[in-house]
């Protein structure tokens, strides 16, 4: 039974390493590429994040925002969200709000506390699906090339795009500094709960001690990559505005993209009508 | 008109106390092949970045003299004109890819150069390049070698004249050298492009380059043609550059009075000539040494697959049955990718089999601690920058015996310093040292707990010949200290040199196992696994088929008996 155990905590900490985590920062990025989402085109997918982003914070009806979030519900499963990103929407949304219900219970509320609390959750849920959705059907090119047809200045989109390239790099190189901390350190050992007290703070320990060779290891890694996007053209791009063009010409709106902004119109409009007529 | 023409240039970085070139003047004609040698630190990259405007445009300092590209003087161009005339690749080549899919890296620069038939031209690049058909894929799914091939084509999308490459083929295997160098063949021949490379492997120069140009402390000592810049024997070995075994061979003989021609052959087609009537005596057998029947590491029915960010994992290992004895020095050998860092990873515990057991010592390593297994074995990655954690080589090399309390870890450390050499570097931080000390360095850090087994990944990659004999040297020289060794290398000079026992991978099974003879006598598997013994192997062997000669020293002690009569 021990071993069961032992061998499940094991594995939950196999789970969670620095590999996994990168896995899934990649996979989220840019995994999903053929789900339906994905193929949207990214202007009617920000439209559309703008109205499920914002509106719910102002609404407090209760049908209307339960259709919203079935609504948000479907996208986020047709965009196949990366599972550590759901977890952890699951975990922010239920701890706040569940909180919130036990403070209120404790200090004399009672069950008419409910309705209220729903109505929060509803609304926190709504939007962090409605982004979950956003960024994971969207790949950080497509949302960038978005958000510059909009009007935003190129150096913003090339940034987005930028990060998510450095980022695996940069978990790359923590991963082997970690690596290196526990081929050559010695943690205290994890017996007892004390052990396993010391052995958490080592690890955190670690985690800061880190900081200073990962900077290091990146910014000896990112000189050559400041030189080479010097050569490419990088800031020539940013100031010619014909560039901007013809990055923007790939962009096209279908069929597919008018069905998923109607299909977000007519429920939005159902669960407002609903929601006058109670 | 030249390609380029340079007069006068002297460079001197800002802060330095001496210029990093001196006075260099030089002319490169069009559809010239041209190979710049000389030892770490002459100011190979530096001429180089000179070429395509970084210097003195990005990187400022007092720059003297003029560099004319296609007869345009690069100070009157700014680097994005500059970057249409000359093609760059890095060194660190996978830091020059900014683009997460293949055909959006090989067309970036043509988009931001605002060419409207970007894409167009981002395929004629990669199929320019062999890398057709692989335009949706994600830059992390690539290889080594494609990798490198996809910065050549990034480079060469904006159709530049000149091209630049900065050691293409220090980390791959013969295979994918090839590879990169035929194809930089077809762009010479049938592109007319001009291309430069910085490389000291001199066997690729021979087969390859046209002209060489030898750079010494931020000179040119001279510029001479491929066959006769080779011949160059003593002043090319004074610069820490060999020239290719079968030229070595041949001044050895010269040496002995058994070579008498003045002209060194440099290619194995050419030595089959100039040796041609040498009579073979073989050498007297290697005493084989003695084996421990104790085991130090051992591999039962190891199965690994990595998750992949999407579809199917990839499967490394599939029951795999290794052992290794105590007191052996194995070379692991294979291509890149058959499985041979993920094999060390598992020895030291960083990596778990998904089934199957991995013993040290005859005990399961998921059983042992982390502390106890350090004590063991230790792994030196094949970049020593990872091994630096801390801000000086002092405090790198103390830390594992500090944290263990190891009785003197201090004198220890002292020792381990001055063993090394690294002494007067101590308070450095590891990652501002040169790639010799680097890997001196993280060597010292591998063995301060005294390990039973040593894991070496890589570790003459990158270096010039002197800094590699130099890691040479230290590893007979650690001998006492280290019973076991593992190398994983793709340096055959080295396994030929170094390794009592050889191990080839590929594709995640063990498919040979020997001494180097029943390894390199099997020309057929050397065929299937795409592994290449040392030159002067196969020299010997066109001379003599069952020949067996490793060392240039070996095979003039073979062939120097003289002539047929």
């Amino acid at each position: 039974m021990t071993k069961t155990t032992q061998k499940l905590s094991e594995n939950l900490l196999d789970k969670f390493s620095m590999d996994f985590l990168r896995r899934q920062v990649l996979k989220n990025a840019y995994g999903n590429d053929d789900t339906v989402i994905a193929a949207l085109d990214p202007r009617i997918l920000l439209a559309w994040y703008l109205f499920f982003g914002l509106v719910p914070w102002f609404a407090d009806s209760l049908p209307f925002l339960l259709s919203c979030f079935l609504l948000v519900m479907v996208t986020t499963v047709m965009a196949r969200v990366a599972g550590l990103v759901l977890f952890i929407f699951a975990l922010g949304v239920f701890s706040q709000t569940g909180y919130l219900l036990i403070v209120t219970l404790i200090f004399g509320g009672d069950a008419s506390a409910v309705e209220p609390l729903l109505i929060l959750t509803l609304k926190v849920a709504t939007v962090s699906l409605a982004s979950v959705t956003v960024f994971s059907g969207l790949d950080p090119d497509k949302l960038s090339n978005g958000l510059m047809w909009y009007g935003c200045p190129e150096r913003l989109s090339f940034s987005i795009s930028y990060a998510y390239r450095m980022l695996p790099m940069l978990m790359e190189e923590f991963q082997n500094v970690l690596l290196s901390y526990r081929l050559r350190g010695n943690p205290p050992a994890r017996e007892n709960f004390s052990g396993k007290v010391k052995y958490l703070c080592y690890q955190v320990k670690i985690v800061m001690q880190s900081f200073y060779p990962l900077m290091l290891n990146t910014a000896k890694r990112s000189r050559t990559t400041v030189e080479a996007l010097e050569m490419r053209g990088y800031r020539y791009a940013a100031k010619n505005k014909s560039v901007r063009k013809i990055k923007l010409a790939a962009l096209k709106v279908s069929w597919n993209d008018w069905i998923f902004l109607t299909a977000g119109v007519l429920v939005a409009a159902l669960g407002a009508l609903v929601s006058t007529l109670i | 008109m030249n390609a380029v023409e340079i007069s006068g240039l002297s460079f001197t970085y800002p802060g330095a106390a001496q210029p990093t070139l001196r006075d260099i003047s030089l002319s490169i004609e069009k559809g010239d092949f041209l190979a710049v040698v000389g030892n770490n630190g002459c100011g190979k990259s530096t001429l180089c970045k000179a070429l395509n405007g970084l210097i003195p445009h990005f990187i400022t300092g007092r720059f003297e003299g003029r560099v004319l590209i296609d007869g345009e003087d690069t100070l009157g161009l700014d680097v994005g004109s500059l970057a249409r005339k000359v093609g760059y690749v890095y060194q660190d080549f996978e830091n020059q890819i900014v683009r997460p899919t293949v055909l959006d890296d090989a067309s970036y620069a043509c988009l931001n150069y605002a060419m409207p038939d970007y894409l167009e031209r981002g395929r004629a690049a990669l199929e320019r390049c062999g890398l057709a058909g692989r335009e949706a894929e994600y830059v992390w799914q690539l290889s080594g070698g494609q990798t490198h091939l996809l910065a050549l084509a990034g480079a060469l999308s904006l159709e530049p004249e000149v091209l630049i490459l900065d050691e293409p083929i220090a980390q791959l295997d013969p295979g994918h050298a090839d590879r990169i160098y035929e194809v930089l063949k077809r762009l010479n021949e049938d592109c007319g492009k001009t291309i430069i490379v910085i490389e000291h492997h001199t066997e690729y120069i021979a087969d390859y380059c046209r002209r060489v140009v030898l750079m010494r402390d931020g000179e040119i000592r001279w510029v001479k043609p491929t066959d006769e810049a080779l011949q160059c024997v003593d002043e090319l070995v004074e610069c820490n550059i060999f020239p290719p075994q079968v030229t070595r061979a041949a001044r050895a003989l010269q040496e002995r009075g058994v070579y008498t021609a003045g002209h060194l052959p440099t290619t194995v087609e050419q030595g089959r000539e100039a040796f041609g009537d040498l009579v073979y005596t073989p050498a007297p057998a290697r005493p084989l040494p003695a084996r421990s029947q104790e085991n130090a590491v051992e591999f039962a029915g190891v199965s690994l697959a990595y998750r992949s960010v999407k579809g199917e994992g990839h499967t490394v290992f599939d029951g795999l049955d290794l052992e290794i004895k105590r007191g052996e020095r194995v070379a692991l050998i294979g291509s890149n990718g058959a499985g041979k860092s993920t094999l060390m990873k598992l020895m030291v515990g960083l990596l778990r089999p998904q089934s199957g057991e991995v013993r040290l010592f005859g005990e399961t390593i998921g059983e042992r601690k982390a502390e106890d297994i350090a004590r063991h074995i230790s792994l030196v990655y094949q970049n020593p920058e990872q091994m630096f954690i801390k801000d000086s080589i002092r405090a790198d090399i103390a830390y594992a015996m500090q944290v263990r309390d190891v009785p003197d870890w201090e004198r220890r450390t002292g020792e381990l310093l001055a063993r090394f050499r690294l002494t007067e570097l101590a308070g450095r931080d590891g990652r501002l040292m040169s790639g010799g000390q680097m890997r001196r360095a993280s060597l010292a850090i591998g063995i301060a707990l005294n390990p039973g087994i040593l894991l070496l990944d890589e570790p003459t990659a990158n270096l010039d010949i002197a800094t590699r004999r130099e890691i040479m040297d230290v590893l007979e020289d650690i001998k006492d200290i280290i019973q076991t060794a593992v190398i994983a290398t793709h340096d055959m000079q080295l396994v030929c040199q170094w390794a009592e026992r050889l191990i080839v991978l590929s594709g995640g099974k063990v498919v040979a196992d020997g001494t180097r003879d029943e390894i390199f006598a099997d020309a057929a598997l050397a065929e299937t696994v795409g592994i290449r013994p040392p030159e002067i192997f196969s020299m010997a062997r066109v001379l003599k088929p069952d020949a067996l000669c490793y060392t240039v020293g070996e095979f003039a002690d073979c062939f120097g008996r003289g002539a047929k009569s």
